[in-house]
């Protein structure tokens, strides 16, 4: 029997970026809320100090801070017709667990959407035509998110104050600004600090791009390059280029993350209360099922609870937020047949991989010396920024030497033809290990109607409820655009003065086997119409207005870059909302 | 991204990774002048009279252990880097001192260089020490190891290495460094007046108390022997 609780305003499940960052906002609003983390708490000090926090086996290789996969795993087929098995590994994706969630060892890469992305179906019809999209593939799906890029622009900009993003403005209110990205949508004003240090194998990217013709800018990165001090007064410290930052957390207080830019201001709050080791099973209903009661949870005793509130905000990264949607029995699961239903629809991933550049051995890379994200990349691929016509797929990826490690036991480039193993192995390892430059492709990923999340009807987690199923392959589109990309980005290679270059792009069928990104998105997605979108523009349920779906999940469809400062922006413009409107008249924001 | 067997390579990689600002400082270091220990033990002993350089000895001694005061840091051992670094920066202005201003200028760039590599090869002694309260100690180890989070400050040791041992060549060892020195030092940073390292040194000195500045000098200048005390006790 669940004990029940004292009643509170809200509750978030999960307490991550998007967990913490609404808290804060709430709690301000005078909320009484509670955080519910399955993982337990953790702080700069003593958790992530050196050297154990530079551990690689434990982080990199055993995955010391991802979700829990032996309580509650996802499991994955490529296709509806095969069976889906529990993936007890991860690699492809790292979703994190404990307090701060994936935002503590993420890497850092700080970039906006674009203006086209929010309005991505409006934009390409009306660039190329409907007759072009269905060329593309007739199973892909094109959709506004209904939300536009100027009313989020005041909300990129808080965040990217929060996280103090080090970069350097491209395009200020329409004027392009010299050194940065000048495809990038423009912003209100410069970021919160300069760009970082360029690393040697930016350098040497800018100028191979650079003898191109393309336009090379340094990757905004929320790994500090100045000691800052965020508008809530949380103070950061100038990054180390210590090469452990993504699988890693940060122990000089140099990288946004919930411990260093939001909990600090959160937790001495009396309104709020945090509950970590705590594992969220469901959102109850009341007997209208219009109506979120509460949520139910069990603790690290193994005893469950009901925390009654009046509003819940789902806040447990994407695949987590789909899946408690089904578990909860909110908002009508999609069904690949017929197409109908919202939940678990438009499940998308990110297309990456890129060349390998093996260098002279006069040219010292130093890849050890390195941040999440440093580096020097372009944009002249990215979405939609190139003319797509007479080229037969949409989309776009940009391109970077962005490398973030030389760690020994991930980071032993060897040329195509090297054995695997033995002495020639080694011999070829100690040649091109500080000789070697990568270079990153990493873009858009279209919706399709072969791709979904349902919940598995075999597999269940340590509480018997169903585990999550992904069904996923690259749509052929994807393929064609990272493939092209894939080409042009040879020549850079080349002009980088590249021995050897091996080719990237994005290859099917998907694999979940090695590591390509954690930008899981869709499957409750935001939008205009009811029977296309799971939430409507303020992520708020279409089925039950006082449940919210924060996050990734509500991307209609994935977007050329890495995504939480999109996610932090869309979280800000839920919550200003919440305040603003819901708060004084409680109910749906938008009508059906 | 399978396990592979780390071969030496990569072990020294391992050593390198941990600390990024190393790398920064090979690629500087490789710019700067080769230092010549014999012709650097010669400015030590006798110093360079025409250019009014005084011997380092008188106040560093010949070993590099300095005398116990802590009015002097102990240079013994400290990498040449660091120390032709430190040494560039006073005569460059950038650190001052009354007294090492004018003997970093009086040098050229190569007789830096020399009596840096002299010192960073001598292996002084490490000199007897009065005992300190164990309370300040326990308090220093905490700041150096761990860090305080309520005060913003991870732990000394994830820059100056396990124990304070240093991550030569750009960041020092403090183990075994003078109390007294490292409190100045810490103070100097606190108060502005010490501006090489300013983003790192300075931002971490003025979150310190002074009982913490205190617990840290005295916790590097007796770590060395905590740990001879505890060896010797294994015996
Ligand atoms: C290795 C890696 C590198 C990354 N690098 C970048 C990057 O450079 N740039 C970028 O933009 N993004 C990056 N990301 C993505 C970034 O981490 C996420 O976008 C962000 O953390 C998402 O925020 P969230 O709140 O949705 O999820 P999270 O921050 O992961 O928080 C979700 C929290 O909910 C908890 N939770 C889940 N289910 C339950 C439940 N049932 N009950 C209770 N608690 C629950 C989880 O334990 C977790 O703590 C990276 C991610 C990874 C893994
Ligand atoms: S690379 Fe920089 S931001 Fe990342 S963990 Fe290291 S010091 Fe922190």
């Amino acid at each position: 029997m669940a004990t029940r609780l004292k009643p509170v305003d809200a509750v978030t499940i999960g307490v991550g970026l998007t967990g913490s960052l609404a808290a804060l906002e709430l709690a301000k609003a005078g909320l009484k809320i509670v955080g519910l983390e399955r993982g337990a708490a953790r702080f700069t000090v003593p958790d992530f100090q050196s050297p154990p926090i530079h551990d690689e086996l434990r982080f990199s290789i055993r995955k010391a801070m991802m979700q829990d996969n032996t309580k509650v795993a996802v499991t994955f087929r490529n296709d509806s017709n095969e069976t889906a098995l529990p993936i007890r590994r991860w690699e492809s994706f790292l979703p994190g667990q404990g307090l701060g969630g994936s935002f503590v060892h993420w890497n850092g890469q700080s970039f906006r959407a674009q203006v086209a992305d929010f309005i991505y179906k409006t934009h390409l019809e009306k660039r190329y035509g409907k007759k072009f999209l269905e060329a593309c593939g007739p199973e892909l799906i094109f959709q506004d998110w209904g939300v536009t890029y100027d009313e989020l622009e005041p909300h990129f900009d808080r965040f990217e104050y929060l996280c103090g993003v080090s970069g350097t403005a491209g395009n200020i209110k329409g004027k392009i600004q010299p050194g940065g990205n000048p495809f990038e949508a423009p912003r209100a004003r410069e970021y919160p600090n300069p760009a970082l240090k360029e690393p040697y194998f930016g350098a040497i990217f800018r100028k191979g791009a650079e003898s191109l013709g393309y336009h090379p800018y340094p990757q905004p990165s929320s790994n500090l390059s100045r000691p800052y001090t965020n508008p809530e007064g949380l103070s950061l410290q100038r990054c180390v280029f210590c090469g452990f930052c993504e699988r890693y957390a940060c122990e000089h207080f140099a990288k946004a993350s919930p411990q260093t830019v939001i909990l600090p201001a959160l937790l001495n709050r009396p309104n709020y209360e945090l509950r970590t080791n705590c594992e969220v099973l469901r959102i109850n209903l009341d007997s209208t099922r219009r109506k979120a009661t509460g949520v139910t949870y069990v603790d690290g005793a193994g005893n469950e609870f009901e925390q009654p509130a009046e509003l819940v905000l789902i806040t447990a990264f994407p695949l987590n937020n789909v899946r408690t949607l089904l578990l909860s029995g909110i908002g009508e699961p999609y069904d690949p047949r017929t197409g109908k239903g919202v939940v678990g629809r438009c499940y998308t991933y990110q297309t990456t991989g890129g060349p390998t550049v093996f260098m002279d051995e006069s040219v010292n890379v130093n890849p050890f010396m390195s941040s999440g994200a440093p580096g020097t990349m372009i944009d002249d691929f990215g979405g939609d920024n190139f003319d797509h016509s007479g080229l037969d797929f949409v989309g776009g990826q940009y391109v970077g030497s962005i490398m973030t490690n030389g760690r020994p036991i991930e980071f032993h480039p060897t040329p195509p033809g090297t054995p695997t193993w033995g002495l020639e192995w080694k011999k070829a390892v100690a040649r091109h290990y500080n000789h070697t430059i990568l270079i990153q492709q990493h873009g858009t990923s279209t919706a399709s109607r072969l791709n979904y999340l349902d919940l598995d009807p075999t597999y269940k987690d340590a509480w018997g409820q169903p585990l999550l199923r992904m069904t996923f392959d690259f749509p052929d589109n994807d393929i064609r655009m990272s493939q092209y990309i894939a080409n042009k980005v040879v020549a850079i290679g080349r002009a980088m003065g590249g021995k050897t270059v091996v080719r990237g792009g994005t290859r099917k069928p998907y694999s979940t086997t090695f590591y390509q990104s954690t930008h899981n998105a869709g499957g409750a997605v935001m939008g205009d119409d009811p029977t296309t979108s799971a939430v409507n523009r303020y992520m708020q349920s279409w089925d039950v207005p006082n449940v919210f779906s924060l996050g990734a999940s509500a991307f209609p469809q994935n977007i050329t870059y890495n995504y939480s400062i999109t996610i932090g922006a869309l979280t800000y413009w839920a919550l200003d909302a919440i305040k603003n409107q819901y708060l004084k008249a409680p109910g749906p924001l938008v009508q059906k | 991204m399978t396990a592979a067997p780390v071969n030496r390579l990569s072990l020294a990689v391992v050593v390198i990774g941990s600390f990024g600002l190393l790398g920064i400082a090979i690629a500087a270091a490789q710019t700067s002048p080769q230092g010549d220990p014999n012709r650097g033990a010669v400015v030590a002993a006798q110093g360079v009279p025409k250019a009014g350089v005084p011997a380092c000895a008188q106040c560093h001694a010949y070993t590099g252990s300095s005398d116990g005061s802590g009015a002097f840091p102990r240079l013994a051992g400290q990498s040449a880097y660091y120390l032709g670094k430190e040494l560039a920066d006073y005569a460059g202005g950038v650190r001052s001192n009354a007294i090492m201003t004018p003997i970093a200028k009086g040098l050229g760039a190569t007789e830096r260089a020399d009596v840096a590599a002299y010192y960073a090869e001598v292996k002084g002694p490490f000199l007897p020490l009065a005992d300190v309260s164990s309370a300040l100690f326990k308090r220093g180890e905490q700041l150096a190891k761990v860090g305080d989070e309520s005060k913003g400050l991870q732990s000394c040791d994830n820059c100056h290495g396990p124990g304070g041992a240093g991550q030569p060549p750009a960041i020092p060892y403090l183990a075994g460094q003078y109390g007294p020195y490292i409190a100045m030092q810490l103070r100097m940073w606190q108060r502005g007046y010490r501006r090489n390292s300013d983003d790192a040194m300075a931002y971490i000195a003025k979150r310190l108390s002074d009982g913490d500045i205190d617990a840290v000098a005295a916790y590097f200048q007796q770590v060395r022997r905590a740990d001879q005390l505890a060896q010797d006790s294994r015996k």
